[in-house]
């Protein structure tokens, strides 16, 4: 279907990484305009105004954030998550490997509105291509003059550092990743303090996910009033959905929020694939519950997808068919959250562990009665108690498949084997 | 204040105080594992889950603040199943190891799952498999399978003493504490991890396998081996002491040792230890020994009264010893010549002397002369807590013959010839409060000039002494000066605080001079003279070793020539033995139940956990039977009390020194080497079979990087040293942190005879290098 392109402009101007191009297409001059016309201060209240709120996963509102940090004369520091782990979204992948001028242009002109002189990009480590495009974009926007001393005659200074990760999931946490950046081991730090009050070197810092400072130029150049057109009150704008799974169009999809879900689904991504089902949606990332198909009809919304018992999220939705083994995926769920616990916490630590195992014997057909009744308690025992999200994220989407697939767990166990034939090493469908 | 209820009790703290620490005050048990007060809250175990009303989760107590009204409940429902469930969770993959595990009987893990944890667990699966007993070094042991995780130990290294070894490695449930690369950790603080370690996973490797809980016994003990006098626990089996831990005193400290301290217990049980009583060099009956001893001091007190006979008080002694020896010299003997044994010259008055508390207290702290990470360890990391409490800055500088500064702890020094120290501080005083009567008094005798300092220096050096609320000067006693400077500085800052901690030992000299000893070195040189000169026959030491400590090596081998008789009670035999009449062997700390006095005037109590060996005796034996050969009565007062009643376990206090005495400005050097000397713990002289080679590592002389080039060097040589008092050779290493110029020799090393010399500028030769491996 036919669809106007905001952020995702790179599909209708090729070559768009280009500083030439993008300036053609009149790029860096939402910067212009920012800095001739406004005040920083200005700029936050505009941001406020068009109701952005993050695209990291929390949905917590840009301008509010940005309001947070105290007016005390230490330097400031904007920091870009580009840390993108979560399975099921791939959006900022996309918009750093083909758009990266946007997200700098968003960068200057949000690091302005906060009075940052130096901002940094933390970029998932596995991001090779995303890395090189960004650091060379960077380079770029340093000759044309958009970077350095003094940026188009405003008096305002700007440098961007490129910053690669590791491969850790949990370095996209805000408060790991600071800790990452300043080249410690990248586990999550106790807030409060926030790191609006003491984040990097113990800065007043900004955290902002790679879409959310994206959709600044836009705002700058339409207005709030643009921005709040689309969408619901609480919920207003664009927002990229990552679609994945046995659809016809799997994809990145930018739609205004408040969408369907049954639209994104059907008729952006073109519907499940011939002679596939639907089961189940997993709609904002690993780390959220499932929705079953009879909440199709729910809005894209934050808080409409919250009343259907799920979440939003980082926007990674994930169609299971139904062939696919409600245990194997919560294996493969947990095995992930497993894998990339930090290790601080106890229950989060352990628990995955555990949980991990006991699915693995489930799914193998190893598993006992009991066994349904220790997950859940388990999963009980980590609810609420961890030290970062993590620790809930990888139940989420376990207790949700527990509650609305129970029959099939028990299956497992009464049958003594995965009564849809998956296999717990079957490789090509890991 | 905030106001809060805790089950029930109301309760008003700090602001910013923590629910686990405001329940504590309440004799409330949360249970913790990551939360430790001196290292701040982690948040990591989730082990001290409590409800808290209005708030939708569980609520970790160590990283809640309260907050006014707040209404906590750390039992119910709720919180009951939130610990079993983190316990669950820490016994899936925690090895089977109780009845093997040196812990076993004090574990928090046994602890709390007794006390709060599940009846049985549910988890069935295979357990994580790693390292059990490797080596964070040839002290410490690590299994890595019963750590919990907590970060005490890796966070202890790195922000409490800033010595980075210990650190996490992997990720989620593969996570282990392991050391920087493999490397074995070298810090002198690294040890205190083991107390910290709230279950069996740092093992202290001399105790690895040696009782279970139920053998032994924890005694109450004093670290005795430098002034600071850390408190301890002593574990003894089998007549041997097989282990020391800190122990933690509430509101005071947090029970750090140094290794030297917590390793260092076996000098007792070293093969130098002295077990049999010697006569003329020989080992001999203790019977008879003793009746031969009696008959010579009842000669001397016959033929020439009691004043012929000196005692000397060093080693390792408790206050109570001291005060027996004091009471038989004066009312068996009929002796004043009592005397403590100095290895420098320098004095602290009790009216200047200083706690720990002023410490914390302090907004400028002096270093003069003293590196306390290497005289009083401990000490170091108190400098360094109360340095990162950012809310009330301090100002810490130095003056001393070398630069004090160090990464972990930065000091900005005025860097002195040696011997210029007190003039320097002088200079300081004179811009401060030149007009002070006291300091004019001082100054009288035209010290002052601070020749070759940087006057900006001097200048934020008489800013910090003129504007200080409360300031504490850490004072090693090698320049004598430096008294009486203190004495006019703390007049002069009459209103604002003066306090002097001395890290001088003996460990306990303020103990001996509390039993009635004399502890001025002037004292003791007027002894060492008169023996020299004939007006005394008979030289008592009591666990001192003058030979291996006094400054000028000459004049206490003109003494013991000179004596008739000189006897000695020890834990080890003197240097000088051929001039020994009789040797006895004496008690060790921790065989013997005493007090000590230790560099805050503070009365500490030691009871013993093991009887003396062989022949040894406690000094009362050897006092009653001579007693007892002198036909005098003498019934050793068990019921002496060091303690006062008005100052608690603080000795008396007394007023400030009110003479102030006018010190010279010194003769400075020209150029060339000058030999300093200086007190340190892992080279004080006292052997361990456990520290062998940490402690040889440590006896030797230092020279600059710079120097040693000079001398062509490169990380270890000897050298030959010569001043006008003669030559002397030494095997010497690079320091990289010593200031050029300068040539440091450790006190009181049997093999360092650095008395022999004066410090001052000597002249230095290269012998040969030792090619290092
Ligand atoms: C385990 C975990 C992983 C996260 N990963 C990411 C990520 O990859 N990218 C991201 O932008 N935010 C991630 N977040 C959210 C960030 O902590 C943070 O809220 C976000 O970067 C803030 O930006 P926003 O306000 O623009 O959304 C993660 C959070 C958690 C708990
Ligand atoms: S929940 Fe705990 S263990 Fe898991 S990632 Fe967060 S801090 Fe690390
Ligand atoms: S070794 Fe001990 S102190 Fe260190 S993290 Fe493990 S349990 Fe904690
Ligand atoms: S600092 Fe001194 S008293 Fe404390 S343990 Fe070390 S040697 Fe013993
Ligand atoms: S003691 Fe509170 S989380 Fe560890």
């Amino acid at each position: 279907m036919s669809q106007t392109y905001y952020l995702l402009r790179h599909r209708e101007v090729p070559e768009i990484g280009q500083i030439a191009v993008y300036r053609a297409h009149g790029g860096y001059e939402a910067l212009r305009k920012a800095l001739s016309q406004y005040q920083p201060e200005e700029l936050v209240d505009l941001v406020k105004r068009s109701g952005l709120r993050g695209r990291g996963g929390a949905g917590f509102p840009t301008g509010v954030k940005w309001g947070f940090l105290p007016k005390d004369g230490r330097p400031r520091y904007l920091v870009v998550n580009s840390d993108e782990a979560e399975p099921g979204t791939f959006k900022d992948r996309e918009l750093i490997e083909h758009n990266p001028h946007q997200l700098i242009e968003g960068m200057i002109i949000s690091s302005y509105a906060i009075r940052a002189n130096e901002a940094y990009i933390y970029c998932r480590g596995e991001f090779l291509k995303g890395y090189e495009e960004l650091s060379r974009a960077v380079q770029e926007a340093y000759q044309a003059g958009f970077l350095g001393e003094n940026i188009l005659d405003s008096g305002f200074s700007l440098d961007i550092f490129v910053y690669r990760g590791a491969g850790a999931y949990i370095c996209g946490e805000e408060s790991a990743l600071l800790e990452s950046l300043e080249g410690r081991r990248g586990n999550p730090r106790l807030k409060p303090p926030f790191p609006a009050v003491a984040g990097l070197y113990g800065m007043p810092t900004i955290v902002n996910n790679v879409e959310t400072i994206a959709n600044v130029p836009p705002i700058v150049t339409y207005g709030a009033e643009w921005y709040t057109s689309m969408g619901t009150e609480k919920s207003p704008g664009l927002k990229i959905m990552s679609v994945s799974g046995p659809v016809n169009r799997p994809g990145n999809y930018e739609i205004p929020l408040a969408t369907p879900l049954r639209q994104l689904i059907e008729d952006y991504a073109g519907g499940l694939k011939e002679g596939r089902r639907l089961k189940c949606i997993i709609p904002g990332g690993s780390s959220v519950p499932l929705l079953t198909p009879d909440k199709l009809d729910t809005p894209l919304d934050y808080e409409s997808i919250l009343q259907a018992g799920s979440m939003l999220g980082s926007g990674g939705c994930i169609v299971l068919d139904e062939s696919v083994c409600i245990v194997k995926a919560s294996h493969r769920l947990v095995k992930f959250y497993r894998e990339e616990s930090c290790g601080k916490c106890t229950p989060c630590r352990e628990g995955t562990y555990w949980m991990a195992d006991v699915l693995e014997r489930l799914e193998m057909g190893l598993g006992t009665q009991d066994d349904l009744a220790i997950l859940t308690d388990v999963a009980d025992n980590i609810n609420g108690k961890c030290f970062c999200p993590l620790g809930d994220a990888s139940i989420g989407f376990l207790v949700s498949a527990i509650n609305h697939f129970r029959d099939e767990f028990e299956a497992h166990v009464r049958e003594g084997r995965c009564p849809l034939g998956a296999k717990v090493y079957d490789t090509a469908n890991y | 204040m905030i106001r809060l209820t805790i089950d029930g009790q109301e309760i008003e703290v700090r602001e910013g105080t923590m629910i686990a620490d405001a329940a504590a005050r309440l004799g409330i048990d949360i249970p913790v594992y990551c939360y430790h007060e001196a290292l701040g809250p982690l948040g990591a175990c989730r082990m001290c889950l409590v409800q808290v009303e209005k708030m939708p989760k569980l609520a970790t107590a160590c990283t809640t603040a309260v907050a006014e009204g707040m209404v906590v409940h750390t039992t119910g429902p709720q919180v009951d199943k939130g610990r079993k469930g983190v316990l669950e969770f820490l016994l899936i993959n925690h090895p089977l190891d109780c009845p093997v595990c040196d812990k076993g009987g004090e574990c928090f893990l046994q602890d709390y799952t007794f006390r709060y944890g599940p009846p049985q667990g549910r988890f069935q699966e295979p357990k994580i498999q790693k390292v059990k007993d490797g080596p964070i070094s040839d002290l410490i042991l690590i299994d890595q399978e019963r750590c919990v995780l907590c970060q005490r130990c890796v966070r202890f290294m790195d922000e409490y003493v800033g010595e980075p070894e210990l650190l996490l490695e992997g990720r989620g449930v593969e996570t282990v504490v392991t050391t920087v690369e493999g490397r074995p950790a070298q810090s002198q603080f690294a040890g205190n991890v083991i107390d910290l370690c709230p279950v069996g996973a740092l093992l202290a490797a001399p105790y690895h396998h040696k009782a279970r809980p139920w053998n032994i016994e924890r005694e109450e003990s004093v670290c005795t081996l430098c002034p600071v006098g850390c408190t301890t626990l002593t574990t003894g089996r089998d007549g041997r002491i097989v282990r020391v831990e800190g122990r933690p005193v509430v509101d005071r400290n947090w029970g750090w040792l140094c290794d030297r301290g917590r390793f260092g217990f076996d000098f007792a049980t070293h093969p130098s230890r002295l077990v049999n009583s010697r006569l003329h060099g020989r080992e001999e009956a203790a019977a008879r020994t003793t009746r031969e001893i009696g008959q010579w001091l009842r000669e001397v007190v016959a033929q020439e009264g009691g004043e012929a006979i000196a005692v000397v008080m060093g080693g390792l002694h408790t206050t109570e010893e001291a005060h027996q020896v004091y009471r038989f010299a004066t009312e068996v003997l009929g002796t004043r010549r009592l005397v403590v044994s100095r290895d420098v010259p320098g004095y602290v008055p009790r009216g200047l002397n200083g706690t720990f508390e002023d410490l914390s207290a302090a907004d400028a702290v002096i270093l003069v002369g003293t590196d306390p990470y290497e005289s009083a360890p401990v000490l170091h990391l108190r400098l360094r807590e109360r340095l990162k409490n950012r809310r009330a800055p301090l100002t810490l500088m130095g003056v001393a013959p070398r630069n004090l500064s160090r990464s972990t702890l930065p000091v900005e020094t005025l860097v002195t010839h040696v011997g210029q120290e007190a003039d320097v501080l002088a200079a300081a005083l004179k811009e401060a409060a030149g007009d002070h009567p006291a300091v004019a008094a001082l100054l009288s005798q035209g010290a002052g000039i601070a020749r070759g300092i940087d006057p900006t220096q001097v200048s934020q050096l008489s800013r910090v002494l003129r504007e200080a609320e409360r300031l504490v000067v850490v004072w090693d006693g090698v320049e004598p000066d430096v008294e009486h400077v203190l004495a006019a500085l703390a007049q002069a800052r009459q209103g604002q605080t003066t306090r002097v901690l001395p890290t001088f030992g003996p460990s306990n000299w303020r103990g001996f001079e509390r039993a009635g000893f004399d502890a001025r070195f002037d004292a003791l040189t007027r002894v060492l003279e008169d023996a020299r000169d004939g007006k005394i026959r008979m030289l008592i030491l009591w666990g001192a070793d003058l030979l291996k400590d006094y400054p000028d090596r000459r004049l206490v081998e003109q003494a013991y020539e000179r004596v008739e008789w000189l006897l000695a009670e020890g834990v080890f035999v003197p240097e000088g033995a051929e001039h020994f009449d009789a040797v006895v062997p004496g008690a060790a700390p921790g065989e013997v139940y005493g007090t000590y006095v230790n560099m805050e005037a503070r009365l500490q109590i030691a009871s013993p956990s093991v009887n003396p060996p062989g022949q040894a005796r406690p000094t009362k034996s050897y006092l009653t039977a001579w007693a007892h050969a002198l036909g005098k009565p003498f019934v050793v007062d068990e019921e002496w009390d060091p303690y006062d009643d008005a100052s608690g376990d603080l000795l008396p206090e007394e007023p400030l020194p009110q003479d102030i005495e006018a010190i010279r400005a010194p003769d400075l050097p020209e150029g060339g080497v000058e030999l300093l000397v200086s007190a340190q713990v892992w080279a004080n002289g006292i052997p361990s079979q456990i520290l062998e080679a940490r402690l040889e590592a440590a006896q030797i002389a230092r020279i600059s990087p710079l120097d040693a080039d000079a001398l062509g060097i490169r990380e270890v040589g000897v050298i030959r040293v010569e001043s006008a008092e003669g030559v002397l050779e030494l095997p010497v290493r690079v320091d990289e942190h010593l200031t050029p110029g300068r040539l440091l020799v450790p006190l009181g090393v049997g093999a360092l005879p650095v008395n022999r010399l004066r410090p001052g500028v000597v002249k230095v030769q290269r012998l040969e290098e030792v090619q290092t491996p």
